[in-house]
């Protein structure tokens, strides 16, 4: 590939540190770290000494804001505004704003979600998972945000322009954290729905979250169930994505 | 030689036929101007050209190169300024023209280009902030900040107060005398005729002419016409006797002059010589609007 050197990587770092600037000017990547965080605190002073239930809720809370509301309202935003479309005119591909958006967007969902246990640990003294568990959770939250970002380019492709993405994502925000359990404790849920909720992907993501709490690896088929959905979901999005 | 050339460019939307066999060249250095009322084709056929469309018939080649095949390669030497098409709301000027130059290998230095577009003093302001005519500029000078060969400009001063379109003429006649080949889509008569070296018309997907602005005027027949009433007599014969005068009628104490050309020039010269004085001098120039009722049978409503 006669790529001339260095051109295209200094492209890609300066969009990188471009893309950030725009992320830390836009409010609602301030709420998606601040909300878990305002409900940790807020739950966090009623809290029993070891609980295992309100930080992989806000965890969960945190990755679901992100990957349904600002990677799809962002992208869908993105191509409305003929950005992408501008771009490919450029010597830059696309496909590179593409990726560099979702990693600063994980970048985000991993600030926001570090600072909830440093709250906690700081704060609160509710449980963290012991030592030996850290490898299974990276893993857990690795698969449950691109299982999240996944579904989240899917409403970006199918979304007619940011507003329409940002209505869907929160369409879908909130059967999906009901269905979790991240609004109402699993056993006041209707047997039925807690038991459907296990197979959402922000319901499996709970539970392998809260197994991690508990002290346990996660559960292989709910791991599995957010892989399904990470795969499902963006070969949907890669098969439906529109540059403008 | 042509740096572009495009000839039985077809691309249909859902069976209709958006280009019905479009063919033209660019030489190197033109101001080439693509002209036509809304719905001719006109930036469907450049962004076919500048490799944003796939065109379903036809070859296209710009510098050499296939917008499809050779798409990569275009990219770098050609600049696009884009009908529909924003910034990040939040983006700052000198961060939008910093990160389009890490684009390219050898782009011009963009705080230049700030100052050549009327752009310093807004340097950090936001997009979202901008004015519609700072938006404009901003788009054009992005356009140009990769160095292209080529400029492809979609509606250049959509936006822009008369003054500002004057200005920005002018900055795009440097543009072209900095070597620059310069590809203008407009609906704007004024634009093309004062602007363009060239212009291809465009009319429901077909290219009805390639000519100059003065050409395709000249081209269009009935002439000129200038019109004025004789305060001393006036014999026809001095008149008739320009080469530039086809015809010279009455009505009334008023007389009306045709002809091709620089006429308007020509009559006052002769009247002035045969030492008439005249009263309610009038001239009507045709213009392209004339040119494209001529070429169509209908007229340009933009």
């Amino acid at each position: 590939m006669p790529i001339s050197s260095g051109t295209l990587p200094a492209s890609v770092v300066k969009l990188t540190a471009v893309e950030a600037k725009l992320l830390a000017r836009e409010p609602g990547s301030f709420f998606a770290v601040v909300i878990p965080l305002f409900i940790l605190v807020i739950f966090g002073f009623s809290l029993t000494p070891g609980d295992a239930v309100l930080l992989p809720t806000t965890l969960a809370i945190g990755v679901g804001l992100v990957g349904l509301y600002l990677v799809p309202t962002t992208l869908a935003t993105y191509r409305e505004r003929g950005i992408l479309r501008r771009l490919a005119a450029t010597p830059l591909r696309p496909e590179a704003l593409l990726a560099v958006q979702l990693l600063l967007q994980l970048g985000l969902a991993v600030l926001g979600c570090g600072l909830l246990p440093v709250a906690v640990g700081a704060l609160l003294g509710a449980a963290v998972p012991r030592p030996g568990l850290v490898p299974w959770a990276v893993a857990v939250f690795l698969l449950g945000a691109v299982a999240m970002f996944a579904i989240g380019l899917v409403i970006a492709a199918v979304a007619a322009n940011g507003r329409s993405a940002n209505g869907i994502g929160v369409l879908l925000y909130f059967p999906l954290a009901y269905l979790a359990g991240l609004m109402q404790p699993r056993h006041l849920m209707p047997e039925a729905l807690a038991q459907a909720g296990e197979f959402t992907p922000l319901g499996a993501f709970v539970r392998s979250l809260r197994d991690l709490w508990a002290g346990d690896a996660p559960h292989p088929v709910h791991m599995g169930i957010m892989a399904a959905y990470a795969a499902l979901a963006g070969l949907a999005a890669a098969k439906s994505f529109r540059w403008e | 030689m042509a740096i572009i050339e495009v000839s039985g460019l077809v691309k249909r939307y859902g069976g209709v036929a958006a280009l019905d066999g479009v063919s033209f060249s660019v030489p190197e250095g033109e101001i080439f101007g693509v002209l036509g009322p809304n719905g001719a084709g006109k930036t469907t056929a450049v962004e076919c050209t500048a490799g944003l469309r796939r065109a379903d018939a036809g070859r296209i080649r710009v510098l050499g190169l296939d917008p499809v095949a050779d798409a990569r390669r275009l990219r770098r030497s050609i600049g696009v300024q884009l009908q529909q098409a924003q910034l990040p709301e939040n983006i700052k000027v000198w961060e939008a023209l910093d990160l389009y130059a890490s684009f390219y290998e050898r782009p011009r230095d963009w705080r230049g280009l700030l100052a050549e577009w009327g752009l310093a003093h807004r340097r950090d302001a936001r997009f979202g902030g901008l004015s519609g005519g700072e938006r404009q500029r901003l788009f054009i000078a992005l356009a140009l900040v990769g160095d292209p060969k080529v400029a492809f400009l979609d509606e250049l001063t959509t936006g822009l107060d008369p003054q500002a379109r004057r200005d920005t003429w002018d900055l795009i006649r440097r543009v072209r005398d900095g070597g620059v080949t310069v590809v203008l889509v407009s609906h704007f008569m004024d634009e093309v005729e004062e602007l363009c070296d060239r212009v291809a018309v465009l009319d429901r997907g077909r290219v009805v002419a390639v000519d100059t602005p003065t050409g395709l005027i000249d081209g269009a027949g009935g002439g000129h016409r200038v019109r004025f009433r004789p305060l001393t007599p006036l014999d026809d014969a001095l008149l008739t006797a320009l080469p530039e005068v086809i015809a010279v009628s009455r009505d009334g104490d008023q007389v009306t002059v045709t002809g091709t050309g620089d006429v308007a020039t020509a009559v006052t010269g002769a009247l002035a010589r045969g030492h008439v004085l005249v009263a309610d001098l009038r001239i009507d120039r045709r213009t392209l609007d004339d040119a494209f009722t001529a070429l169509t049978g209908r007229s340009f409503q933009p």
